[in-house]
């Protein structure tokens, strides 16, 4: 197309300002408001015609253009006309059987061939077609080989005799003269007016198909035409019983315009033949230029024969219809079944059903019928949109929003208004009757529901740092407004499955916030100015209060589990936001949700995610550094922490992630206003991993079998080290990286320093709430664990230490010291004891050095080695199973005389066993003997080595190795390792930060087991207590 | 006036003691070589350089020496060994010892059996048969007492690395172990006799204390630290072995399915004789049933080497340290 605009002629121009007027995909409706125009000609006589005159007339028609696709070359017009006439040849069959084939078909159909062989032959002509063309005119002449087989007789007959119907060519060919004067007439009158060319031109082109012989100048053929109009398309009654002058203005200029087209392009045809004669080349370019637009020609005749949508007209009804309820929710049901179909304009067909409430609204039809529009109009606002993604223009949102406020009103005013959506379509009572309340049928609250699944989508697709986003942000306000409305509705009229949602929309709405005016009311402080007083008294309820009654009732009422579950964990969440944490653990803990968190869906864990973070950041803020540590490992060691919380998508290749799937993942981001500030979770859980962890390097300094508390933490640290130049630190890791090395050395007054500051204030600590306390808690933990790493790093240097001295280093009062050292004691940490008259710790120094410690590791994987060659030896024999003789074996050890009988007696039978079961080599041999040699050797060896304390450590070290290693399998080895007092703790730390690894957002097992092993830590420390 | 001296025919090495020689001063390479350490070697990191000299008789003497110089990578273009070359040439004009004789190289806690050793005295010993390794061992040498130790690699492990063929059969046919890898080369430093009378007086006019440098206590750190490499190497032994394991497991299930596979064919056979049907072809078993990887076993020769190196020297110093404390302990009690 953009050739032909490029050649810049009037027509062409017109193409293009004609084509910005019409609104795409509305030819179907073009067509139909032309036939509505033409409504005026209603009054004019009517002729009864034949169906055979009908019938015949249709199929002159195609030949008619056929013949003039063919002058001009355009195979591909030719052949879709083909197509067209073969049916409609086929319909008239009856008349065809009854009054034999017309010779005028046969005539075609001969003049068809003949002219497509010629057409094949000139091959210089098919090079110069385009490559449409040709493909159509190879097609073509298939298709009319295959054809004419049929008609052989009847064309033979022809060509013997092809006089036989010259005269009725002629006749055609006055026709045809006749149309052409007929056009070039409506050129003339084109200045005088839009509508009237219209009208000439509507029936001139969209009844092309039909004919475009001049015989349309007369009125008869016009009429016929609608006859048969209405005929195809039945519904058309009424549209032809309303009168189109009531014709929008911009509609029929548009109109005009389209067919303006049309006219220029018989214009063209005309102005082509006169050009051949001048000017060859011309006429090549222009050509084309027809061939283009015979061929839009025939795509709309295409749509015609199809047959367009169900149409809407702008003029709902006749005048003098009584306007009445049935005939309302007929016109309705007409407009609805537009709906959803390719080509409705959606936008017009709200403005129709707007028009629609007007008018019943004008005619006093009563509210029923007004529900139902409404209910209408809302779901065509929702369905504006036809990509899920897209979000509502602003315009749309709002007027959602009214019509969803207006629909409250109407029911809020009427109580004898049922809806539902079990209401049958049929059952519905929209009349007005006196003493039958009204029933319609709809869902309310899906459409709310559906609402503030709108507000979401435009929350997450508005720039969140644009005052577009606060303005957009000023709506929720609104959208609270009326789920409160309809949550007040719902409590008189809805089943308690419909409260349920509508109490889990609200909470979805409250939970996240945190309510200032109940913080300040808590602290005791009464506001400041006297409006603020009252807006706190305006206020109402806490909303922990109101929290507490919607999830107690959807706790007890709901049945769908998914509700529940939100409900839970958005109560949690809030109990959280507002530091009730005892209150929000027992419920997480009493809910077991960590335990199946795995089977919810996507939006449900992200929503754990959230919960267990603002969890942990409440444990912190208490001061329960080890329950935030432990709320917090899970979404932090998986480093993504943003995708986890769907706080934005991590940059990941294609491959992981398609299209579809990103913008499944894009539609679960949480809005911007509801976000955790990832800084400050980061934070949280890095200040709390430094907390545990630094004490715990200190106290397992040589300890070979050292685990890591937290492998984020020591990856900061290792990033820290790698510095090669070390400044002043900059970012909150560097702080904490900082301080953590000032705890190292039990210097805590630097690493108070680090982690409160002024650039960490303004980062991290000023977003609480409560920053005071919180940042009174922290100076006192890290005067603690400074204390503690200090012990465990310096003890051996001491012989007593008094606590008097310590409690001064660490500004602790002495009794904290006393209380700090004693639980060390007690737990074994610390191998000291406490001297009552002088207040001083003394060292028992039984530590063993680094030197032994070494040892001891080194004897350790020396027995690993040992064993696993061992297993080497076995498998030897296992597959030389002949290589040693027993018996020669056997009697080289007699030979070894009673030496080795005496000293290696033990490891002799176990030899004997184990050549015993050699033959067999059975599992149970195997077990047995390495059993009996572990234990011999590890016993004798290393039991003596260690002290006591130690002693229980090793049995449960070698269980575990046994059976772990076995296997092949390291975490079991791990597993048992561990003492008893980390078991727990650990187990969930791996569990969870695997599971953190595997699953997207299902963290699966790993949350359950993280939280678990948290679980069980928990109820540890309460009977500490 | 001169130092070492060794001799070596066809792998048989005898010392002759009494070969004197009038070259120039041993010291020299010996203090040249420590100088080089003090110079450049920093902790675990080694120096390497060239050993020049030349063989007489039954000896190998080596007179002088001179360093690898320390290149980064970023002069990439340096070549190694167009500056032996250039070194070599230029000691000529000065008419000093020019043949290259063998290379010495520091060593960490004597750790020094690696690949890279290996491959590189292979190299030497295949191109210049009497050359020798000198491992110099720093720390060992700050405690008082030089520690400096000549290795060639013997005959068999020359043949196999020659065949490059260190698969588990190779080596147990060559009947190699760890203890036959390298053999030890007596040294013997002598000096010229100026030098020596220098040596007595210095030694006459040095204070109490530094001669008692050698009575030095404090021997866990060393200790730690052998303890701790060794504990490394144990480590890459166990790995070495779980390899090894898993290799023969695997050889001996394929041996099974090979086994299972060729039983079945008789049978198959066996039972279309009986019907009268031609036997199925013999296909290729090696084909269907590929041997796994062997593990390359001269790695876990080499930390077995080491392991024992270091066995050697734990064992060395604890005895030497035990002799020390029992010393200690018995003044201590006179004192008091």
């Amino acid at each position: 197309m953009s050739r032909f605009f490029a050649t810049g002629s009037d027509s062409e121009s017109e193409e293009s300002s004609s084509a910005d007027e019409i609104t795409p995909k509305t030819s179907g409706p073009n067509f139909r408001q032309s036939l509505l125009l033409s409504d005026d000609e209603e009054d004019t006589k009517r002729v009864v015609r034949s169906a055979k005159d009908k019938r015949f007339e249709e199929l002159t028609n195609l030949i008619k253009t056929i013949r003039n696709a063919m002058k001009i070359r355009d195979m591909a017009k030719c052949l879709e006309e083909f197509d067209q006439l073969c049916r409609a040849f086929l319909k008239s069959k009856t008349i065809v059987d009854k009054e034999g084939v017309p010779p005028f078909y046969i005539r075609l159909l001969a003049d068809l061939e003949d002219y497509l062989n010629q057409l094949w032959e000139d091959k210089e002509g098919k090079k110069k077609m385009n490559k449409n063309n040709a493909k159509s005119l190879s097609s073509l002449r298939q298709k009319i080989r295959k054809y004419n087989r049929d008609y052989e007789t009847e064309i033979a007959a022809y060509k013997e005799n092809p006089q036989e119907s010259a005269d009725e060519e002629e006749e055609k060919e006055a026709e045809e003269s006749g149309s052409s004067s007929g056009s070039s007439d409506d050129e003339e009158e084109g200045g005088e007016g839009m509508t009237a060319k219209n009208f000439l031109k509507k029936e001139a082109v969209p009844e092309a198909n039909k004919f475009l012989k001049g015989a349309k100048g007369s009125g008869d053929e016009a009429s016929s035409s609608d006859d048969e109009d209405d005929e195809d398309w039945g519904e058309d009654s009424e549209d032809s019983g309303s009168s189109s002058s009531e014709d929008g203005e911009g509609k029929s200029s548009s109109l005009a315009c389209r067919f303006l087209k049309k006219t220029q392009e018989g214009e063209k045809g005309l102005d082509k033949k006169r050009e051949q004669r001048k000017k060859k080349q011309k006429k090549e370019r222009l050509e084309e230029e027809a061939e283009e637009e015979a061929g839009e020609e025939g795509e709309g005749g295409w749509e015609k024969v199809k047959g367009g949508v169900p149409l809407v007209k702008p003029k709902m009804f006749a005048k003098g219809t009584e306007i009445n309820t049935t005939v309302v929710v007929k016109k309705l049901n007409e407009i609805l079944q537009a709906r959803g179909k390719k080509g409705t304009d959606r936008a017009a067909q709200i403005e129709l059903l707007h028009l629609l409430a007007g008018i019943s609204g004008e005619h006093n039809l009563g509210q029923g019928i007004l529900v139902k529009i409404k209910f209408n109009i809302i779901a065509s606002l929702y369905d504006y949109n036809p990509n899920l993604a897209a979000f509502m223009k602003a315009d749309m949102w709002k007027k959602c929003l009214e019509c969803i406020d207006e629909l409250l009103d109407i029911l809020f005013e009427n109580s004898n208004i049922f809806i539902g959506e079990n209401i049958a379509e049929d059952s519905e009572n929209l009349a007005i009757i006196e003493s039958q309340p009204f029933r319609v049928r709809g869902c309310i609250l899906t459409l709310v529901e559906r609402m503030d699944e709108e507000f979401t989508k435009i929350m997450q697709n508005t720039d969140p740092h644009s005052q577009e986003y606060v303005d957009n942000l000023k709506d929720e306000g609104h959208v609270c407004g009326i789920i409160d409305r309809l949550l007040s509705y719902l409590e008189t009229k809805g089943s308690t499955e419909e409260v349920c949602r509508i109490y889990l929309r609200r909470i979805m709405h409250t939970y996240y916030k945190f309510d200032y005016k109940a913080h300040r009311r808590s602290l005791g402080l009464v506001a400041e100015t006297k409006s603020e007083q009252d807006q706190e008294e305006s206020e109402g309820e806490d909303s922990a209060v109101i929290m507490d009654r919607l999830c107690k009732f959807i706790y007890a009422k709901d049945r769908t589990d998914r509700i529940r579950t939100c409900a839970i964990l958005c109560h949690i969440y809030h109990h959280a936001l507002h530091s009730r944490w005892y209150q929000a653990r027992d419920l997480m803990l009493m809910s077991h949700l960590q335990d199946n968190i795995q089977h919810a869906d996507p939006p449900v864990q992200i929503l754990y995610n959230r919960t267990m973070v603002q969890l942990g950041i409440c444990a912190f803020r208490q001061g329960m550094i080890k329950d935030a540590h432990n709320a917090l490992l899970d979404i932090q060691s998986s480093g993504r922490a943003k995708e986890l919380l769907g706080q934005g998508l991590l940059m990941r290749n294609m491959q992981e992630r398609n299209a579809e799937q990103e913008k499944i993942e894009k539609r679960r981001q949480v809005p911007f206003h509801m976000h955790i500030n990832l800084e400050l979770l980061e934070c949280v859980y890095l200040v709390s991993a430094m907390l545990l962890e630094i004490p715990y390097m200190a106290a397992h300094e040589f300890d070979a079998r050292r685990r890591m508390i937290s492998k984020q933490f020591h990856h900061q640290l290792r990033v820290g080290e790698r510095q090669p130049l070390l400044g002043p630190p900059e970012s909150m890791r560097e702080h904490v990286v900082a301080a953590s090395k000032a705890m190292k050395m039990g210097d805590w007054r630097t690493c108070h320093s680090f982690i409160i500051n002024e650039k960490m204030n303004s980062k991290v600590w000023d977003l609480f709430p409560e920053t005071q306390c919180v940042r009174e808690m922290l100076v006192r933990k890290i005067q603690e664990e400074s204390l503690r790493t200090y012990l465990f790093t310096y003890s051996s240097v001491y012989d007593s230490i008094s606590m008097g001295t310590l409690s001064e280093m660490f500004e602790l009062e002495l009794a904290m010291v006393h209380s700090i050292i004693s639980k060390m004691i007690i737990n074994e940490e610390l191998m000291a004891s406490l001297d009552q008259p002088t207040q001083t710790v003394v060292m028992h120094r039984t530590e063993p050095t680094s030197l032994q410690n070494m040892a001891l590791q080194l004897a350790e994987k020396l027995g690993g080695l040992v064993e696993n060659n061992e297993r080497v030896f076995d498998l030897k024999q296992g597959v030389y199973g002949g290589y040693f003789n027993r018996d020669q074996k056997g009697s080289y050890q007699q030979k070894q005389g009673g030496y080795q009988r005496e000293n290696r007696g033990g490891y002799q039978q176990r030899q004997g066993g184990y050549r015993g079961g050699d033959g067999q080599r059975g599992g149970g041999y195997q077990g047995g003997y390495r059993g009996g040699y572990q234990g011999g050797n590890r016993d004798g060896n290393q039991g003596g080595n260690r002290d006591g304390n130690q002693g229980g450590y090793q049995g449960g070290y070698r269980g575990g190795y046994q059976g772990g290693n076995r296997d092949g399998n390291r975490d079991g080895n791990q597993g048992g390792n561990r003492d008893g007092n980390q078991g727990g703790y650990q187990g969930g730390y791996k569990g969870g930060y695997q599971g953190g690894y595997q699953g997207g957002y299902q963290r699966g097992g790993g949350g359950g087991g993280g939280y678990g092993g948290y679980r069980n830590h928990q109820n540890r420390d309460q009977s500490n207590y | 006036s001169f130092a070492f001296t060794w001799v070596q025919f066809n792998g048989e090495n005898c010392l002759n003691k009494d070969t004197k020689t009038n070259l120039q001063d041993g010291l020299k390479v010996v203090l040249k070589i420590i100088k080089h350490y003090q110079e450049e070697g920093q902790g675990s990191e080694v120096v390497q350089g060239v050993l020049l000299g030349l063989v007489v008789e039954d000896r190998l003497e080596i007179t002088n020496c001179f360093p690898f110089p320390q290149h980064t990578e970023d002069d990439a273009d340096f070549d190694e060994v167009q500056y032996q070359m250039e070194m070599m040439r230029s000691l000529r004009h000065v008419n000093i010892d020019h043949l290259h004789v063998g290379w010495y190289q520091s060593t960490f806690y004597g750790s020094f059996v690696s690949r890279a050793l290996l491959d590189s005295q292979f190299s030497y010993q295949h191109a210049i048969e009497e050359s020798v390794v000198l491992i110099y061992d720093p720390i060992k040498t700050a405690q008082g007492s030089l520690s400096l130790k000549a290795y060639r690699l013997t005959p068999e492990l020359m043949e196999i690395c020659k065949e490059k063929d260190f698969t588990p059969e190779a080596l147990k046919k060559a009947n190699i172990g760890f203890e036959h890898m390298f053999e030890e080369v007596p040294i013997v430093i002598k000096n010229s006799h100026l030098i020596s009378v220098l040596m007595w007086e210095l030694e006459d006019k040095s204070t109490v204390a530094d001669k008692h440098e050698l009575l030095n206590l404090s021997s866990s750190n060393h200790l730690e630290k052998s303890l701790q490499l060794l504990m490394d190497r144990v480590d890459d032994m166990s790995q070495d072995i779980v390899k090894y394991n898993t290799y023969s497991r695997n050889l001996s299930k394929q041996q099974q399915q090979k086994h299972q596979y060729v039983q079945r064919r008789q049978q198959e056979n066996a039972q279309r004789q009986t019907r009268g049907e031609a036997a199925l072809a013999e296909e290729d078993i090696t084909k269907l049933f590929k041997p796994p990887q062997p593990p390359p076993r001269m790695d876990t020769l080499l930390i077995a080497g080491q392991i024992n190196n270091y066995c050697q020297n734990v064992k060395e110093f604890t005895s030497q340290n035990l002799g020390k404390l029992f010393m200690a302990e018995a003044l201590q009690g006179h004192n008091s």
